[in-house]
C-alpha cells in the first residue's frame, strides 16, 4: 500500500515540475514570477551596475571641479549637468548612490539582527524582561524616527558611521516590536510544545523553532527599513547633519543645489528623482518578498 | 440538459406540488488556482424533495462544501461555477443577477456554517444581526421583526431570549451561538436549509441537542435540509437520503437504509468498514482504503476511484461510470452491479482480501493485557505499573485587574488518580473543558501540577491532535523525527540517521519522505511522522491527545491500526484522550470518564460501554451517533439539558448535579466520592452506589 502511495506522490511531484522554464535558484525564480519584484529588479540592477562600474566609465571624477564649466545644463558630456564648482552631477550622483545604498543596507542589517535578537528574548521570556524591554522600546517609538536620528547625530557627530548608527537606533525598536509580536504568536504553537516535551533547551527553541519562522516578515520589514534609511540619510545630509562634504551623498548634492533651484534646476531635481526611484523599487522589492513568502497574498 | 427533461420540467411546473424543491443538473465548479484548475465539483446532479433531509458525505477535498456553496453561488475566489443548472422551485438560479440571488439567500435558502464563532459578527448585537434580514426578506416593521426574532430564539432553545437577544456573540457559548445561527437560518421561513458541518465544532452532548433541534425544526416547518458531514453516525441519526461524494462527483445516492444496508459503490462499502464497530465487542483491524484521492487538477480518465478500488477492471480505466439505478431504486456510479459484493460468494471481505477480519494477535499476551488476565497478584502488578497518578490537581489563577478583588481560581483538574500498567491503554473521555488535555500536559511536564503526584517508570511522549501545527514548517521530516535524539545528545550523527530511518519505517512510511517538508505530506502521513517522533526516545507511555480527530475517516482507521500494532509490538502503554467514544472503545482497555476536572467513572472499557453506571457516562454514550440507522431510529434519546458549567463556578455538591436527570437534593449538598462499583469499576454518584 505504501509503495503505491509513494509512487503516486512521486508522480504528482513529477507532474508539477516540467511545465515552467527551469531557473536554478528559487530566489531568481520568484523574481521572474513576481510582477512587483520584476519591476524593482528592472530599476535596481542598472542603477547598481552604473554605480559600481562608475570608476571604469569615462566620467569626470565626482570630486574634480572645473570652474569654467560651472552650472552647465545637462548635455552629452554631463548627463545631469554640473554644479557651482563645475563638478559633474551624474558622477557625483553615482557616488552618492553608493553611499546611500551602503547606509540603507547597513541600517537594515543592523536593525534586523539587533531587533530580532532583542525581540525574540522579549517575546519568548515575557514577564519582567518583556516589560522592561517594551518600556524602553515605547520611549523610543514616541519620537519620529527623523527627529530621533537628528538627536543622535547631534550627540555622535556627523559622518557615515554615526549616521548609520543613528538611523539604526531609530529603527531597532520597530524591529523589536515586530519580532516580539511574531514570537508571541509562535510561542503557543504545538511544535514548540512538542520540543518542550523532550526538554529542549530554550536556546534551541529560539534558534531552531522560532527565528526560522519569523524570517519572512522580518525580511519584508528590512527592505522597507532600507528604503526609509536612504530617505532619512538624504534628509540628514540635506540638513547638513549627515555625510560631510566634499564626500557626495544624494542628500548633500540636493542641499548644494537648493539655492540655485531657479537658475540650475538640475542640481537638485535629478538626484532627487534617483532617490525616489530607489525608494520606490525597494518598496516593490518588499512587496515581492512578501508575496513570494506568503502564498495567501498571491493572486 | 436535453429537450425531454426541459419538457418534463415545464409540464411539472403546472403541478408544482410534485416537482422536487431543488433540482441540480450537471453542476461544475472549478477553482482557477496558480498551479492549475481544480475541478472541485465535477458534474453533480440530484433532486431534493420538499421537507427532505439529505446528507452529503465525503472526505475532505471531495467537493462537498464547494458543491453546497455553488448552490447559493457564494464560491470563494478563485472558484467559479462553470456550468450546470440549479433550480429552486422551478426557478433557474444559475445566471440570476446578484440582487435576485440575495433575495433567495437568507430568504428561501437559509445557511448554517461549521464555525459558529466566526460566522457571527463579533461587534454586532445578536439583535442587529437578526432583525435586519428579517425586515428585508419578510417586509416586517422593526418591532414585529424583533418579536419574530425573539420567538425564533425561544424556538431554538435559548433561555431568556428577550434579554439574550441584546447581547454580543462573545457572551454566548459555542452551542448557543450555533443555535443563534440556526435561528437566523430559519428566520425567513426558508424552503431549504444548507448546513455545512453544523455540529463539528461542538461537544457531543451539545451536538446531540443541536441535531435533535434541527430534526424537529425541519419536521415542524417543512423545510428541506441539505446537511454536509463526514460523520457517518450523524448521517444515520439525522438523514433520510444520503449522497456520497468522491472526487467532485456523487458516487452513490439513496435512502439512509439503502446506503447503510446495501451499499453498492465500492467507496461507500469500504468507507463503512473503516469505522470502529459499535455493537461488536471483538476488536478487529479496521479497513484501510489504500492510496489517495485523485489529484483534482488533472482530468479524470475513467472512474475516479479506479486506483483505490480492489474490483477495478479495464473498463473502469477508460469509461467513467454514471449514476445508474440499483435494486430498491437507489443510484450508484459503478460498472459493477453490487460493487465489491459482485465477486464470488458476494462477500465484501472476499474482495478486500484477508486484511479485514483478522483479530488482533494479542488476545491475552499474559500480564501485558490486563483485559483478559483478570486481577494479577499485587507483587507482579507493582512491577508492571508504568504510571501512577495520585490525587493530581491543577488550578489556574486569574488575577483580577482590581487589586482588592480576589483572584478567581479555575480548577482544571481536581484530584484524579489512576494507574497504568505496561502494554495497557487507558482512554480518557469527556467534553471540552473537562480537564483531559490539562492532564495530558501535566503528564508531559508541560504544566506543573498544583497538587498530587505523578510517578512514572520510564518516559512519556505525545502524539498531538493537529498534524498540521505540531511540526515546524521550516524543518525537514528527518530533522523533526531526530529532534528528540538531537536535543538529548543521543548517539552520533550517523547513529541518529540510522535510528530515524528505522523509526519512519516502523510507522509505515518510506525513507524517501525524510527529505520532505511537513507541507508536502498528507494529514495521515503527518500523523505517522508524529508517531515516529514520539517513539524516538523509546517511551514507555505514549499520550495520544485526540490523535485522529483532525483526520478523515479512512485515514483515521490507518492511524488507529498503527497505534494498535505498536502497542502489541513494543509493549507500549497509551493514554488515549478523545471525545470520539467509538475510537476510545476500540483501542482502550480501561476508561476514565471525566467531568469538570474529576473522574466520575472508571473501569474496563467494554463493561462501561455496555453497562454505563454514571448518568453522565450514560448520556455521553447515548449522545454519540452510531453509524447504523436502525440503532439510531430505535434510540430514545434522553438528552442532557444545558451546558457544561464554568469550571470557575462549579455547582455545589456533585459537579454534574446541574444537568443530571437523577439529581436529588443530596447531590447538590454532598460531593459523591469515587467508590468501588461491581467488580472492577469505580463510580462517583449518589444514585448508583
Amino acid at each position: 500500500m505504501e509503495q503505491e502511495a509513494i509512487a503516486g506522490a512521486v508522480r504528482q511531484q513529477a507532474s508539477t515540475r516540467g511545465s515552467k522554464p527551469r531557473i536554478p535558484l528559487p530566489f531568481l525564480r520568484f523574481l521572474y514570477a513576481n510582477r512587483s519584484a520584476r519591476w524593482s529588479v528592472i530599476i535596481l540592477v542598472p542603477i547598481l551596475l552604473l554605480t559600481f562600474l562608475a570608476p571604469m566609465l569615462p566620467l569626470q571624477s565626482p570630486l574634480e571641479s572645473n570652474i569654467r564649466a560651472s552650472m552647465s545644463s545637462p548635455s552629452f558630456s554631463h548627463f545631469f549637468g554640473t554644479d557651482k564648482l563645475g563638478r559633474d552631477i551624474f558622477s557625483r550622483t553615482l557616488a552618492g548612490i553608493k553611499v546611500s545604498l551602503f547606509v540603507g543596507f547597513s541600517v537594515a542589517l543592523i536593525a534586523l539582527i539587533v531587533g530580532t535578537a532583542v525581540g525574540t528574548v522579549s517575546g519568548f521570556f515575557g514577564k519582567a524582561v518583556d516589560r522592561i524591554i517594551m518600556g524602553i522600546v515605547d520611549i523610543f517609538l514616541a519620537f519620529p524616527s527623523l527627529l530621533l536620528a537628528i538627536g543622535l547625530v547631534a550627540i555622535m557627530g556627523a559622518g557615515t558611521l554615526p549616521v548609520i548608527c543613528a538611523i539604526a537606533m531609530a529603527d531597532i525598536p520597530r524591529f523589536i516590536r515586530l519580532q516580539r509580536s511574531l514570537v508571541l504568536g509562535l510561542k503557543s504553537r504545538t511544535f514548540i510544545d512538542a520540543a518542550r516535551t523532550v526538554q529542549a533547551p530554550q536556546l534551541w527553541l529560539m534558534s531552531r523553532h522560532i527565528v526560522p519562522n519569523t524570517i519572512a516578515p522580518l525580511l519584508v520589514a528590512a527592505s522597507i527599513a532600507a528604503a526609509n534609511a536612504i530617505l532619512i540619510e538624504a534628509s540628514l545630509s540635506f540638513l547638513g547633519l549627515g555625510i560631510l562634504p566634499p564626500e557626495p551623498s544624494l542628500g548633500n548634492i540636493i542641499k548644494d543645489g537648493q539655492m540655485y533651484l531657479q537658475k540650475a534646476w538640475w542640481i537638485s531635481t535629478l538626484p532627487g528623482g534617483v532617490i525616489l526611484l530607489i525608494a520606490i523599487s525597494l518598496h516593490f522589492l518588499s512587496d515581492g518578498i512578501r508575496e513570494a513568502l506568503d502564498p495567501r497574498a498571491r493572486k | 440538459m436535453d429537450i425531454a427533461t426541459t419538457a418534463a420540467w415545464k409540464s411539472d411546473k403546472r403541478e408544482a406540488v410534485k416537482e422536487p424543491l431543488l433540482q441540480v443538473r450537471d453542476l461544475h465548479t472549478h477553482f482557477f488556482t496558480d498551479s492549475g484548475t481544480v475541478r472541485a465539483v465535477n458534474g453533480v446532479s440530484f433532486n431534493l424533495e420538499r421537507g427532505e433531509r439529505l446528507a452529503i458525505v465525503g472526505e475532505s477535498g471531495s467537493g462537498k462544501s464547494a458543491m453546497a456553496m455553488s448552490l447559493i453561488q457564494l464560491i470563494a475566489y478563485p472558484g467559479k461555477l462553470v456550468s450546470g443548472s440549479v433550480k429552486l422551485d422551478g426557478r433557474e438560479m444559475v445566471g440570476m443577477s446578484e440582487s435576485e440571488l440575495n433575495k433567495l439567500r437568507g430568504g428561501s435558502i437559509g445557511t448554517v456554517f461549521q464555525d459558529p464563532i466566526s460566522s457571527l459578527d463579533p461587534v454586532m448585537l445578536i439583535e442587529d444581526q437578526m432583525v435586519k434580514p428579517i425586515r428585508m426578506h419578510l417586509k416586517l416593521g422593526a418591532k414585529e421583526a424583533r418579536r419574530h426574532a425573539v420567538n425564533l430564539l425561544e424556538r431554538v432553545g435559548i433561555p431568556d431570549a428577550e434579554r439574550r437577544i441584546s447581547s454580543y456573540p462573545f457572551e454566548m457559548s459555542g452551542g448557543m451561538r450555533q443555535r443563534i445561527m440556526i435561528a437566523m437560518a430559519l428566520s425567513c421561513k426558508p424552503k431549504l436549509i444548507l448546513a455545512d458541518e453544523p455540529t463539528t465544532a461542538l461537544d457531543v452532548t451539545i451536538q446531540a441537542q443541536i441535531v435533535e433541534l434541527l430534526k424537529n425544526l425541519t419536521e415542524t416547518t417543512g423545510s428541506a435540509m441539505m446537511f454536509i458531514t463526514h460523520d457517518l453516525g450523524l448521517v444515520a441519526r439525522f438523514a433520510q437520503k444520503v449522497a456520497v461524494m468522491y472526487a467532485g462527483k456523487i458516487v452513490e445516492f439513496g435512502t439512509v437504509d439503502e446506503i447503510f444496508d446495501t451499499p453498492s459503490h465500492p467507496y461507500t462499502q469500504s468507507l463503512l468498514m473503516t469505522i470502529p464497530g459499535v455493537s461488536d465487542g471483538q476488536r478487529r483491524r479496521l479497513l484501510q482504503i489504500k492510496g489517495f484521492p485523485p489529484d483534482m487538477k488533472k482530468p479524470v480518465v475513467g472512474c475516479a476511484y479506479k486506483d483505490r478500488c480492489p474490483a477495478a477492471s479495464e473498463r473502469c480505466r477508460l469509461d467513467p461510470p454514471e449514476l445508474a439505478e440499483r435494486e430498491g431504486g437507489h443510484l450508484a456510479a459503478c460498472w459493477l452491479e453490487n460493487g465489491l459484493r459482485s465477486g464470488d460468494g458476494g462477500s465484501i471481505e472476499a474482495m478486500l482480501g484477508e486484511e479485514r477480519n483478522e483479530p488482533f494477535a494479542s488476545a491475552g499476551s499474559g500480564a501485558a493485557n490486563g483485559r483478559d488476565g483478570g486481577r494479577e497478584p499485587s507483587a507482579g502488578e507493582a512491577a508492571d505499573v508504568v504510571l501512577r497518578i495520585t490525587d493530581l490537581r491543577k488550578s489556574f489563577r486569574k488575577a483580577s485587574m482590581l487589586p482588592w478583588k480576589k483572584a478567581t481560581e479555575i480548577r482544571a483538574v481536581s484530584g484524579i488518580s489512576f494507574t497504568l500498567k505496561r502494554g495497557e491503554t487507558i482512554g480518557i473521555v469527556g467534553e471540552s473543558g473537562c480537564g483531559k488535555s490539562t492532564t495530558a500536559r501535566m503528564l508531559l511536564k508541560l504544566e506543573e501540577p498544583t497538587g498530587g503526584r505523578i510517578e512514572m517508570n520510564g518516559n512519556t511522549q505525545i502524539v498531538f491532535q493537529d498534524p498540521y501545527s505540531s511540526f515546524n514548517p521550516k524543518m525537514k521530516i528527518a530533522d523533526i523525527i531526530a529532534e528528540p535524539l538531537h536535543v538529548r545528545r543521543i548517539g552520533t550523527r550517523e547513529e541518529r540517521k540510522e535510528r530515524v530511518r528505522e523509526l519512519i519505517q516502523k510507522v509505515g512510511l518510506d525513507i524517501a519522505y525524510l527529505d520532505r517538508y511537513p507541507s508536502q505530506l498528507s494529514g495521515g502521513q503527518r500523523q505517522r511522522v508524529g508517531v515516529a517522533r514520539a517513539l524516538a526516545l523509546n517511551p514507555t507511555v505514549v499520550v495520544a491527545d485526540e490523535p485522529t480527530s483532525a483526520l478523515d475517516v479512512s485515514v483515521r482507521a490507518q492511524i488507529i491500526n498503527l497505534l494498535c500494532d505498536l502497542k502489541e509490538e513494543l509493549g507500549l502503554s497509551f493514554v488515549f484522550i478523545s471525545h470520539d467514544l467509538s475510537t476510545v472503545r476500540h483501542i482502550s482497555d480501561t476508561i476514565a470518564v471525566m467531568y469538570l476536572g474529576e473522574i466520575v467513572e472508571y473501569g474496563p472499557a467494554e463493561e462501561i460501554f455496555v453497562h454505563p453506571a454514571h448518568p453522565y457516562t450514560k448520556a455521553l454514550i447515548e449522545a454519540v451517533p452510531v453509524p447504523d440507522p436502525k440503532i439510531e431510529a430505535a434510540k430514545k434519546l434522553s438528552l442532557l439539558k444545558g451546558e457544561l458549567p464554568s469550571p470557575a463556578h462549579p455547582p455545589s455538591g456533585c459537579a454534574f448535579s446541574s444537568r443530571c436527570p437523577l439529581a436529588t437534593p443530596v447531590c447538590t449538598e454532598k460531593k459523591p466520592a469515587l467508590q468501588p462499583y461491581l467488580d472492577r469499576r469505580e463510580v462517583a454518584c449518589h444514585a448508583v452506589s
